[in-house]
């Protein structure tokens, strides 16, 4: 597929698959990749919890630093965090923007007879970062840690098994959903010639999402056999990686349970 | 030697309307080497999938083991290779496909870790079992996904052409794998070239999706009329030896070939 609408899809599927596949940063020596996984999923959730209670930028920027902080100590190359991080606070961004407006305050610009307020510019870019950092965290976790030992971690923590099911399978079934689209571009590319037009783009990009819808629901169908093959109709039971609990661990645990408690202390002042 | 799957009038139909498989009959005893052929489009997979389980026939059924109708209580007893490997791999990297099945199935790490050892070694999947599954090639994910369902090592195999799109030296690899499998192995393939190499038993599947023929490999992969009917060839030693030998002397395999030249036997 060519032109602006191919070139576009190829790109953004490209990044997508690519951003899915971390095992390689899992498979480091770092300091998250060292930890027991449950520990990891406890004290990173701890960590993103402690984001989402935050109402400050300054503590907010705290936690970002933190974040950073673990990533560099993992060997996590930052530029595959941020691609990770950035789409969801983007999106965000783009829904809370009307606040910046809505919200009663000193006004700090105007445009097309909006008057943007100093109370709705803080509040969009505080929940622009919280929602940067939360999603850093918990990128964090997939980064560095093997995806059956997150699996494995979950239901060693008793997490109902319906919702390991539906996280293992949605999990690989984005990196069958990302494959099925290359193809799709692939084989088109492979019969097509030249510059499309714009609006040759667009008629390629409505055939291909027609295509990519159908063939998708008959992977998602095989794929499913293939599951059942091997024991997919019972629930997910990846091998545990087996770890002790060390210093570290406890470390970890004790920074998330400190920032969760200092979070709440800063908000609700306790 | 009782029987590991008996079918019987088993039917399927698709929504569209296609019936891929009718009225099939038969029975798989314990240990038995099977060749299910058949040309392209006659319903070996369909039927593969319904003999595994996979898929709910429109009509009959398909009993395991003497013992039950419900694939699902036997799954660990039943390795079930899909056609596709794109269908089998949708883990994150190799190992983990290959551990999939043994976890899934209650296995012990351990156990599995040494079949995942012995399985790599066999297979030349050393250098890729912590690559994620889509980065390989054709021929590296045909034989991770062999090695995903040899991995709980089950009592009965269904493998649906196995041997797509992998070099010769892992076909003949992946066919001695096979023929070691200490159960009882069913080969689905629109090729007789590999059938007597591993098979003893052909069941032909005719256009129509019913058994046009089953019987002993010699007396099935010797039958030129019938297998020209069904739009298949007889392997390469029985076209060669063709009005030189008689049928129930030709060597079925290059090997056997090799080995009558050699004794002058030809």
């Amino acid at each position: 597929m060519t032109g602006v609408v191919g070139r576009s899809v190829e790109s953004i599927t490209a990044a997508l698959r690519a951003v899915f596949t971390a095992e390689q940063v899992a498979a480091t020596d770092g300091f998250l990749q060292r930890r027991d996984p449950r520990v990891t999923l406890v004290a990173v959730a701890g960590l993103a919890l402690a984001v989402m209670i935050t109402r400050t930028i300054p503590v907010t920027l705290g936690f970002a630093g933190l974040t950073l902080a673990l990533a560099l100590l993992s060997a996590v190359p930052l530029r595959r965090l941020f691609a990770r991080a950035a789409v969801v606070p983007l999106v965000s961004a783009l829904i809370v923007l009307p606040q910046a407006v809505l919200l009663p305050g000193e006004v700090v610009a105007s445009a097309f007879g909006l008057a943007i307020t100093d109370a709705g510019v803080a509040y969009v870019v505080l929940f622009t970062l919280r929602v940067g950092v939360g999603v850093a965290l918990l990128s964090l976790i997939v980064l560095t840690t093997p995806f059956s030992a997150v699996v494995a971690a979950l239901r060693q923590l008793r997490v109902p098994v319906a919702l390991v099911w539906v996280i293992a399978i949605t999990y690989r079934y984005l990196f069958l959903f990302f494959d099925e689209l290359q193809r799709l571009i692939l084989a088109r590319n492979s019969r097509t010639k030249g510059e499309a037009t714009l609006r040759g783009g667009w008629r390629d990009g409505r055939r291909v999402a027609g295509t990519f819808l159908l063939r998708t629901l008959d992977r998602g169908e095989r794929v499913g056999r293939g599951m059942r093959a091997r024991g997919g109709a019972r629930p997910p039971s990846p091998y545990r990686r087996s770890r002790s609990v060390d210093a570290g661990d406890y470390a970890l645990l004790i920074v998330a349970a400190v920032a969760v408690v200092g979070s709440g202390v800063i908000r609700w002042g306790l | 030697m009782g029987p590991v799957i008996e079918a019987e009038n088993l039917t399927h139909e698709y929504p569209d309307g296609t019936t891929a498989i009718q009225d099939v009959s038969l029975t798989i005893g314990e240990g038995e080497r099977v060749a299910v052929v058949g040309a392209n489009g006659s319903g070996k997979t369909t039927l593969q999938l319904a003999l595994g389980g996979l898929i709910e026939p429109t009509a009959g059924s398909v009993e395991y083991f003497g013992e039950t109708t419900d694939a699902e209580a036997v799954r660990e007893r039943l390795g079930v290779l899909l056609q596709d490997p794109d269908d089998y791999l949708f883990n994150t990297t190799v190992r983990e496909d290959i551990e999939y099945g043994p976890a899934q199935l209650g296995q012990s790490r351990e156990t599995a870790a040494c079949r995942v050892e012995t399985l790599a070694d066999d297979l030349g999947l050393n250098g890729l079992l912590d690559r994620p599954p889509f980065r390989l090639s054709g021929g590296e994910k045909q034989r991770a996904a062999v090695a995903s369902v040899l991995a709980f090592d089950p009592d009965v195999l269904l493998l649906d052409e196995p041997f797509g799109a992998v070099d010769a030296t892992y076909r003949e690899r992946i066919r001695r794998r096979i023929v070691d499998h200490e159960g009882t192995v069913v080969l689905f393939t629109p090729s007789l070239d590999l059938v007597a190499a591993i098979a003893d038993r052909v069941i032909l599947v005719g256009q129509n999706g019913t058994i046009a023929a089953d019987g002993a490999v010699r007396e099935v992969v010797t039958d030129r009329s019938l297998l020209a009917e069904q739009g298949l060839r007889p392997p390469p030693t029985v076209r060669l030896f063709e009005g030189i030998t008689p049928d129930d002397e030709v060597p079925l395999t290059i090997a056997a070939a090799r080995q009558s030249l050699l004794n002058g036997e030809l």
